[in-house]
């Protein structure tokens, strides 16, 4: 992430498409070429993490590498925004690929046709400057924690049901991670969930926003903090996190704020 | 006294409530509250508690906002007012 000259220096019409975020204070051309700078893992992109990759490549983001198993379904398209109608039965990667190859051509994007497990978490976490978490499954979203804890690279959580949203972001050795949360898998949750575009989408762009953040240096994240919506009688609170001195992720690592 | 507890997640939708006012005594803990509820909403019950009887450590409590450890309710009294926030973790994506 840090600025190395040439690559992200940014050209005319760069410094045009971006100009109305460009004036946004504590960001400016600094900001922006973090941002050209980074890569952005982003799994899972359904209703979530599909919004969160839509918002990161409208902002600009160097790379992401779009992690999802599987093909397009019918009932995706009521939440699954990066999906077309005419790309039923084939892989969502490629049509996230596109999609956001026609919104923003700067963007570098890595497809993987596959969910995170432990096996492919750590390899694909190494090469991301910060975690986009947004699995319907919390072994999914453990097995990122805890590599994402180990290799320090920043992540935001970012989750829903029904019509609350709820996002914190992991900066491994100063924040409480996702298992001093989430010590043990809820047996009762499962993998399909009551979800309105509107809600899902709501979080993914919280999320982006706190990877812009976390990218570019400005603002303060969600750090031991846990942001709770609920869209039902519209209320948003943050709740403080407090990090489990025995957690067995991050338990052992400590480091000093910068 | 009264409390009041909020209901979030998969808990909201189990006890069909978002929040509720509940009648309660000073000597009695935190952890009793949960146990009180699991038995007033059977359905939230699994939300709250293991087979066993524990409170699950995943559980997300909250005190008027301050966040309180699974492991520290059989520690924690209540008092007059405040309100109790149950949060069951949730993983939509
Ligand atoms: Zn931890």
């Amino acid at each position: 992430m840090e600025d190395t000259g040439q690559r992200s220096e940014l050209d005319a019409a760069e410094r045009n498409r971006y100009e109305w975020q460009l004036w946004v204070p504590d960001f400016g051309e600094a900001g922006q070429r973090r941002l050209k700078e980074a890569t952005v893992l982003v799994s899972r992109i359904g209703g979530v993490g599909g919004t969160a990759a839509l918002q990161l490549a409208a902002a600009g983001i160097g790379k992401l590498i779009l992690a999802h198993g599987g093909e397009l379904r019918l009932n995706d398209l009521n939440r699954q925004l990066l999906m077309t109608t005419d790309w039923i039965g084939k892989p969502r990667v490629e049509s996230a690929r596109r999609r956001l190859r026609e919104l923003n051509p700067h963007v570098e994007i890595e497809t993987i046709e596959a969910n995170i497990d432990e096996g492919n978490a750590a390899d694909l976490i190494g090469r991301a400057d910060l975690v986009v978490s947004a699995a319907p499954l919390f072994a999914e979203r453990l097995a990122m924690n805890r590599a994402a804890v180990q290799l320090g690279k920043p992540l935001v959580d970012c989750a829903m049901y029904d019509l609350e949203g709820r996002l914190t972001t992991v900066l491994p050795g100063r924040t409480p991670c996702l298992a001093c949360l989430y010590p043990e898998p809820p047996p009762h949750w499962k993998r399909e969930f009551p979800v309105f575009s509107a809600v899902s989408s709501t979080v993914g762009s919280l999320a982006a926003m706190e990877a812009i953040k976390v990218l570019a240096g400005f603002g303060e994240p969600l750090a031991s903090r846990l942001l709770v919506f609920d869209l039902r009688n519209p209320c948003f609170e943050t709740l403080p996190l407090r990090r489990r001195p025995d957690c067995p992720v991050c338990g052992p690592i400590s480091r000093p704020a910068p | 006294m009264k409390l009041r507890v909020k209901y979030s997640g998969q808990l909201r939708t189990a006890t069909r409530c978002g929040e509720e006012d509940v009648g309660w005594s000073p000597d009695r803990t935190l952890a009793e509250l949960i146990a009180h509820l699991a038995e007033r909403h059977a359905a939230g019950r699994p939300h709250l508690l293991s087979d066993s009887g524990a409170i699950r450590p995943s559980l997300l409590i909250a005190i008027n906002d301050a966040a309180v450890m699974a492991n520290e309710a059989n520690a924690t009294r209540l008092r007059d007012g405040d309100v109790v926030w149950l949060l069951p973790p949730i993983a939509g994506g």
